[in-house]
């Protein structure tokens, strides 16, 4: 009972903090249309900005308020100067998927060039542990569910009581459609990737603090987590990316505690095939036709 | 700002595609160039910028001379640092092209290898055999003027080796593979020990502490899974209990299910080795998962670095890494005129060494900074004293200096040992790492000394490991 507990806890940070990577990355695919690889890339990109300014005197806290505020910004500009132009001139997903793979390589070598390969680490304290019955975790870990928490109710209540949240569902849902209802979709878009990328620093941040020790490739495979999160749920359902992160999260750290810790992420990815060979479309996903 | 409103607008943002794709396309080029498909430059302190490619070409006629002489003005010559720049293992790369540096701006500020100056160049594996062999093949294709290779660390060394045997060129690897300790390359030489026999060392410090109850964590990477087999039989011999063995999947991000494992299984120690953020991310989880206090960790040389001592310190705080941390290491010199002149040459290029972190004085422990500035400086001898820069030519030689032949003077340094050569007079090279003695299979191996960190980084040698010690716990 000890370890399942211990491992529930450590499963509810993982997918504390693969919620909000996997929300904001399913929101960004639902209303833009386009599967950007380059998400965990931006993800540490915000990380280590924030690392910077953290080894500079700044409180980390104020580091994850710059880095979510860049990231914003800069998955704008990506939108902006990289994505849109090619779906302008009608590049097929895949094409936009290859798109976003280059530059996933562009941002984390351009991170590795500038802030070397090796491991870094903030300047911050864990806070006082709690402990009970083997579930153990420290303050800042209660901060990263905290803020977890945040972000799902506030994904919920942005897309179900404001404007903009109802102008990115109908986008979601017939981008075409939207715009001759009068929806300026464009606009839609570009606070899409506005709100998608603050959410992709705000992982990033959290990301680095639970880590602890973090490089420039650490989110590659935390890449694959998100979006087995993400088709998990449903491809395009934000509800349905943060059930799938909540699974996730158990299925890896509850699974390792009982089999070799070795195969967890394999765990977490039969798990989503076997969902997704009874159900295609994901947990919260509308079936087809 | 509205969302809502008849107007569908369009714009063209060409201006901003044509100020911000070339820049990032310049930003990718950086990135690449600088670490991921590794094939740049890095010039020696003091080497020329250009010159003719010289690969093989027999040295001229310029004598090899001591410290008062002029600058190389032959052709330069390339030593390849062949190792991970990125990846989980990217400490690794910077720490050898310090020594590479070092070495080579000594060498050249003595009047370089026969006129012929050397500078460094990086050829990044990613700690990959995968991306290793397109990067040493291209290494091949791109560098005409290569005269040595360096690093091939047990991340790829069993990939490259080959290869780089079958181009007949020279090379120095960071490898302690067992393979290579009864398999012939004949352009291989290692003055690192087999993996296996820093297992038994980490055992053997493991008893000087007097710890019975050990847990092992080592990375899934080829060259921290040679460790566990000879550990465990290891601890077996010695009488100790094996209270767990964890994993560590470097590219996952938490191993808070691996720190749980070990702290429950209530270990003395913990031997480890998982370079990149994987060891600190553990260290961090132990400490939070036992009730804030470090359970003591034994590590492997590769912990003596600097990029590994600033994440784990930043992780786990410097004090307890202090006093929680001891590593086995080969015994190097810390005094005496080998020394002097390898702490003056790896000093002099403080802050000159792309990706090299941290405290610069921890390189004169690091066993990469020691051992390969020893390789160096044998090969550029060997071409000194061969007046040739193929290995084929040279090879021979090498093994003489560093075995010495009866009679042979003593010396400590390239400059020192080159205008011996130039005298005509018969040397063993003494360097850092102290005397080699190379087999037949090229492996010169010492004996291990234990060191800890201080809080501020610097290494201390607190204690030393016989021979007989790990032959006692030898299978």
């Amino acid at each position: 009972m000890t370890v399942f507990l211990a491992s529930v806890g450590f499963g509810l940070v993982t997918a504390s903090v693969l919620a909000i990577a996997a929300v904001g990355f399913t929101l960004q695919f639902a209303v833009t249309d386009v599967l950007n690889l380059a998400y965990g890339a931006v993800m540490i990109a915000g990380a280590f900005l924030a690392y910077v300014l953290n080894s500079h005197g700044v409180n980390i806290w104020i580091g994850l308020v710059v880095a979510v505020a860049a990231c914003a910004a800069g998955s704008v500009l990506l939108n902006a100067c990289v994505y849109a132009p090619f779906q302008r001139r009608g590049a097929a997903p895949i094409t936009m998927v290859i798109v976003s793979l280059g530059m996933t390589l562009i941002i984390e070598f351009g991170v590795q060039a500038a802030a070397g390969g090796t491991s870094v680490s903030y300047r911050m304290s864990q806070g006082p542990s709690v402990t009970a019955d083997g579930f153990t975790l420290t303050a800042v870990q209660f901060v990263v569910i905290g803020l977890s928490l945040l972000v799902m109710a506030g994904t919920y209540t942005l897309l179900r009581y404001t404007r903009l949240g109802k102008a990115m569902r109908a986008t979601a849902a017939n981008r075409m459609l939207a715009r001759n209802c009068g929806i300026r979709t464009g606009r839609v878009i570009t606070a899409t990737w506005a709100i998608s990328g603050g959410l992709c620093g705000l992982a990033g941040v959290v990301f680095a603090m639970d880590a602890g020790s973090f490089d420039a490739t650490s989110t590659d495979l935390f890449l694959v987590l998100i979006l087995a999160a993400t088709f998990l749920g449903g491809p395009g359902q934000a509800y349905g990316a943060m059930l799938g992160a909540v699974i996730i999260g158990l299925a890896t750290e509850v699974s390792a505690a009982y089999i070799t810790p070795s195969y967890k992420y394999v765990i977490a990815f039969v798990a989503l095939l076997v969902m997704l060979g009874v159900r295609p479309t994901g947990l919260l996903g509308k079936a087809a036709g | 700002m509205k969302f809502t409103s008849p107007a569908t607008g369009r714009r063209r943002r060409a201006w901003i595609l044509a100020a911000v794709i070339p820049a990032a396309a310049l930003a990718a080029l950086t990135g690449c160039s600088s670490s991921s498909s590794g094939s740049t430059s890095a010039p020696a302190a003091s080497a020329p910028a250009s010159g003719a490619p010289a690969s093989g070409a027999p040295a001229s006629g310029a004598p090899a001379s001591g410290a008062a002489a002029s600058q190389p003005t032959g052709s330069p010559l390339t030593v390849a640092d062949v190792a991970p720049f990125s990846g989980p293992d990217a400490a690794l790369g910077p720490t050898y092209l310090a020594s590479c540096y070092g070495a080579t701006s000594a060498i050249n500020a003595a009047g370089g290898v026969d006129g012929h100056p050397l500078n460094c160049k990086t050829v990044d594996t990613r700690g990959d055999p995968a991306d290793a062999v397109p990067a040493v093949n291209q290494m091949f294709a791109s560098t005409s003027n290569l005269a040595l290779v360096i690093g091939c660390t047990s991340d790829e060394a069993a990939a490259v080796v080959p290869i780089i045997n079958a181009h007949k060129m020279a090379m120095f690897c960071m490898t302690g593979q067992s393979e290579f300790d009864s398999v012939h390359f004949p352009y291989f030489y290692r003055l690192v020990p087999p993996d296996l026999e820093e297992s038994y060392a980490m055992v053997a410090i493991a008893q000087q502490l007097h710890y019975q109850r050990i847990a092992l964590a080592f990375g899934n990477d080829i060259g921290s899974q040679t460790f566990i087999q000879p550990a465990i039989a290891a601890l077996k011999k010695a009488g100790m209990t094996l209270a767990t063995d964890q994993s560590l999947d470097l590219n996952a991000t938490t191993f808070r299910t691996e720190a749980e494992a070990i702290v429950q299984s209530h270990p003395d120690a913990i031997m480890t080795e998982a370079l990149g953020s994987a060891d600190p991310t553990l260290f961090s989880e132990i400490q939070q998962l036992n009730g804030g206090k470090m359970i003591p960790i034994i590590g492997t040389s590769a912990a003596i670095s600097p990029p590994f001592f600033k994440a784990a310190a930043a992780a786990v705080g410097a004090s307890t890494l202090a006093s929680d941390f001891h590593a086995d290491n080969l015994v190097t010199e810390t005094s005496g005129p080998a020394f002097q002149a390898f702490s003056a040459a790896l000093l002099a290029q403080q802050g000159k060494v792309p990706g090299a972190t941290g405290n610069f004085t921890t390189y004169l422990s690091a066993p990469g900074g020691v051992h390969l500035y020893d390789g160096i400086n044998l090969a550029a001898l060997a071409m000194v004293m061969s007046k040739s820069t193929d290995p084929s030519v040279y090879g021979p030689d090498l093994l003489t200096i560093g075995n010495g032949a009866p009679g042979a003077t003593v010396c400590y340094s390239f400059a020192s040992c080159a205008t011996l050569l130039g005298a005509g007079k018969a040397i063993r090279y003494e360097g850092p790492g102290g005397p080699t003695n190379f087999d037949s299979y090229h492996d010169s191996t010492g004996i291990f000394q234990i060191d800890t960190y201080s809080a501020n980084g610097q290494v201390n040698v607190v204690g030393n490991l016989t021979a007989a010690q790990l032959r006692a716990l030898a299978g």
